[in-house]
């Protein structure tokens, strides 16, 4: 058992990395580079990932004259914890909007349940064709947005192969989920075949940045309808805060589990054993 | 390199700290989140603090709860669930607490966070990505279709 001491916790090192890191990022603020009616967003979130990454001691060499491994561990114990005032925060965006939410019907609230069509296919796909371990489960349990992270973070740690899962879906959702959100619903808008507002319910399944680039789009595709589309992604979005957690910890994830089973005693059974990975 | 594959594997059986090592990483944690919020926001250190402690106390009973309720009920979902009653409007001084909360904005509280997640990046997930990125890229695709075309669908049965 490594007991962490004080003194071991309290380095400054790691904490000054962070603070210098998140400072600079949150400086440049947010950034976009627009490609047609989608835009490809920068957040400082993603800036603070990059940069602690060229301070890590286990990417960089010249990182461990200014920290080394055994310092830049204690950041798994912070994480752990650095998750819920943001967690915290969140709630305090849901609090004031949950009376709106319960009028918002019955087609609101079931496309919740339609989330979980996530795993349907991804899950197939990660654990017989690309043989995944658990990092399928992690991949595939949900769209691996903020709250998600802190399940996984919760349930399993961020270091275990789950995790690996949620932070890699994450970090390509951070830096393309927008633009493909808002190319998959011109997409099907062009196509006619579902209701402009069910489209712009399924806006709301991801980050507010996702949900507004989303919703721009359709709302470009039936110029006479927009206010509706929007006020309706705005409100799946903030029904997606408020209960994605629940879903998540209740449903999606204990489905998966279930699912990671089936599929993965099935490929173990048909590739004979030979592709343990 | 094999003492610190050592180190990382007891780690990950021993995650969890008690709950005084929880509370100082805590407060480091709200002071370097306050000077990103000041970054992003331009709210003063001393602006965002009522809203800070405000956050900390859910926090500590959030905590609080989880050791007293043995069950699968994780530590984040006892912090929400706290941070939404608090807040609906039926709950006394609701507005008073959200007016102090207006000056922290959520993605500046988590930019630090993935500051220490690339921090606790090690040698063997490095391994790990190297083999699995493209696969990871795939995959997320797949997730976000899924998810867009399985709630439309849903919410069209139901309209």
């Amino acid at each position: 058992m490594v007991h962490y001491s004080l003194k071991t916790l309290l380095n400054w090192r790691l904490h000054s990395i962070v603070l210098f890191s998140a400072i600079i990022s949150e400086f440049i603020g947010i950034q976009s580079i627009p490609i047609g009616n989608a835009k490809l967003l920068f957040l400082p979130l993603f800036y603070a990932f990059l940069v602690c990454l060229i301070f890590n001691p286990n990417i960089t060499h010249f990182s461990q004259k200014l920290i080394n491994k055994k310092q830049a561990s204690v950041a798994i114990s912070v994480l752990a914890i650095g998750i819920l005032p943001f967690i915290a925060k969140f709630g305090t965006l849901i609090g004031p909007a949950l009376p709106k939410i319960m009028d918002s019907g019955v087609a609101m609230i079931m496309q919740e349940i339609g989330n979980l069509a996530t795993m349907l296919i991804a899950m197939p796909v990660a654990v017989l064709l690309f043989k995944m371990g658990r990092e399928a489960i992690g991949a595939t349990y949900s769209i691996a947005r903020e709250p998600n992270i802190a399940v996984i973070s919760d349930r399993y740690g961020l270091k275990s192969k789950e995790g690996v899962g949620v932070m890699g879906v994450y970090v390509m959702g951070t830096m393309f989920g927008t633009i493909y959100f808002a190319l998959i619903s011109g997409l099907l808008a062009s196509t006619d075949w579902i209701d402009p507002r069910a489209l712009a319910m399924a806006c709301g399944v991801g980050s507010g940045s996702m949900t507004a680039a989303c919703s721009g789009t359709l709302a470009a595709a039936y110029p006479d309808i927009k206010d509706e589309i929007l006020a309706f992604a705005g409100a799946s979005n903030l029904l997606t805060n408020a209960t994605g957690l629940y879903v998540a910890i209740f449903i999606g994830l204990p489905f998966s589990e279930w699912y990671y089973k089936r599929l993965s005693s099935s490929s173990y059974s048909v590739s004979n054993a030979t592709n343990e990975v | 390199m094999m003492n610190t594959t050592t180190i990382d594997l007891t780690q990950k059986e021993n995650k969890e700290l008690g709950f005084k090592e929880n509370i100082i990483l805590m407060l480091i944690f709200c002071g370097i989140a306050l000077m990103s919020n000041w970054a992003g926001t331009g709210h003063s250190f001393l602006e965002g603090l009522p809203g800070m402690i405000i956050l900390f106390v859910m926090i500590v009973i959030g905590m609080a709860l989880k050791l007293w309720i043995k069950g699968p009920f994780p530590t984040v979902a006892w912090v929400s669930l706290i941070s939404v009653l608090c807040t609906l409007p039926a709950f006394p001084y609701s507005s008073l607490l959200l007016s102090h909360l207006q000056s922290l904005s959520f993605l500046s509280l988590a930019t630090p966070v993935l500051a220490y997640a690339a921090m606790a990046v090690t040698d063997m997930e490095i391994k790990l990505f190297k083999q699995s990125g493209i696969k990871i890229a795939i995959i997320s695709v797949l997730v976000f279709t899924g998810t867009y075309i399985g709630s439309a669908l849903v919410a069209e049965a139901f309209l």
